[in-house]
């Protein structure tokens, strides 16, 4: 979708994206010759059509932003309670495991979607061999075990 | 007035290069990959996933480094019937390794993430309304799968297909050329009358479609050590009885012992030599012959 500012025959530009509200997004675009502003309200299907292709919406999508290390959510704030959840739970788990920073970012590359399953399991797998913290270590041990 | 095509980019979202990014973070991940292969039909319950599992194991055997995509998220058996159930995906440097059998075959499956008692579900903004995007949702699951596990060098990925004509066709437009086709059917008008679906909506785009396997070809009586009919005709189709007009790679009879293993993960190669066994032999042979005898597609 591409927004014109008719007046001045020029393509709008995206310049914020404001948190969802109901399934709603305010995009708004501005004419890089008048300033003009206008906002797109989408509704819910628009919103979920565009979460469906798996990309990502907002001034901070420039080159490679999409495959970035962080998060590859599109909307992340309408993605509450994914990451880090329990989204399964097979197990009572009630003593908290750390994560080391370059184990997170190793966590990362897992895609969003079973992150927070990979994340449960492997925190299961670093308690059984009475560890608090998953750390690289950890992460290659799961690894040899599980014959990767 | 300036028109759609007359602007270049769209004004900052880049929902098209994120796409197409996408696309080709898939292919750069597949580069190492020899052939692709989707083993689908069409019908459901014909014994696509045994099939997979079972000629992966049989190729395997023979040397070749194998992979399975359990591509039916919904209802996925792969995780079940390889014994990776309760395997982890473990995230290394760069991207996360897939679980092993036994038998050294790696194994993505939604099995081994979500229990059985669970049904896949996705956040979703539109309550309500999943018919509206679900399809799109799940390719992009599937997109994310791709480029994300190490998929390394490989022989043969066989991509485990959900039922569905339609879905098979999906799967064929989205997987590109390089990706070829086994369909499996089972002895009954019924089954074969919706896999000729799938080989005429195959036949409208670019990928070969090597052939189909008629799964339960009768049954294995262990007491009897024959093969007896399962169904009432499972030879050839009865005249005016539709005929799928590709090559046949093979027929393999039911054995109940085969079930038996699969619903507890353990790899074919642990059942004695029986009939069944000799048959999935012959068709990953037919099998491995018909890729070696085409031209590979550019990776």
């Amino acid at each position: 979708m591409k927004f014109l500012c008719v007046p001045c025959d020029s393509p709008m530009k995206l310049q914020t994206v404001a948190p969802p509200e109901g399934g709603s997004l305010s995009v708004v675009y501005s004419c890089p010759e008048c300033g003009y502003e206008m906002a797109m309200l989408t509704n819910p299907f628009e919103t979920q059509l565009v979460q469906s292709l798996g990309v990502r919406i907002g001034p901070g999508t420039s080159e490679g932003a999409s495959s970035g290390a962080s998060s590859k959510c599109p909307f992340p704030a309408m993605m509450p309670a994914t990451e880090g959840a329990p989204a399964v739970t097979r197990d009572a788990e009630p003593i908290a495991v750390r994560w080391t920073s370059g184990a997170e970012a190793r966590l990362a590359n897992i895609p969003e979607f079973v992150r927070p399953m990979a994340r449960t399991g492997i925190e299961r797998f670093a308690r059984e061999r009475g560890a608090l913290e998953v750390d690289e270590k950890i992460l290659d041990a799961a690894r040899d075990f599980f014959g990767m | 007035m300036k028109r759609y095509h007359d602007i270049v980019g769209d004004g900052g979202s880049r929902v098209l290069e994120q796409v197409a990014e996408q696309r080709a973070r898939v292919t750069d991940g597949l580069a190492g990959v020899r052939h692709l292969v989707a083993v689908g039909s069409g019908k459901g319950g014909v014994g696509k996933s045994t099939l997979t599992l079972q000629l992966a194991g049989a190729l395997r055997a023979r040397g070749l480094r194998i992979a399975i995509l359990d591509a039916d998220f919904n209802g996925p058996s792969q995780a079940r019937m390889a014994g990776v159930q309760e395997a982890l995906f473990v995230p290394g440097s760069h991207k996360v390794a897939l679980p092993r059998t036994t038998n050294g075959i790696a194994v993505f499956s939604m099995g081994s993430m979500i229990p059985e008692s669970e049904a896949l579900e996705f956040e979703s903004a539109s309550h309500g309304e999943s018919h509206t995007w679900r399809a799109t949702r799940e390719f992009a699951l599937l997109g994310e799968i791709l480029r994300s596990f190490e998929w390394g060098s490989l022989d043969l990925l066989m991509f485990d297909l959900p039922p569905g004509a339609e879905r098979t066709v999906q799967y064929a437009e989205y997987l590109g050329p390089r990706t070829s086709f086994v369909l499996v059917t089972i002895p009954s008008e019924v089954a074969r009358g919706v896999v000729a679906r799938s080989v005429a909506a195959l036949s409208k785009g670019p990928n070969r479609v090597l052939g189909y396997v008629e799964n339960m070809s009768g049954y294995y009586c262990r007491d009897c050590n024959a093969i007896k009919p399962l169904f009432d005709s499972h030879d050839q189709p009865a005249p005016g009885q539709r005929r799928l007009e590709i090559p046949c790679l093979g027929t393999v009879p039911f054995d109940p012992e085969l079930a038996r293993h699969c619903d507890r993960g353990i790899p074919l190669a642990e059942l004695p030599d029986t009939p069944v066994g000799r048959a999935l032999e012959h068709v990953a042979q037919q099998l491995l012959d018909s890729l070696e005898s085409t031209p590979e597609f550019p990776r």
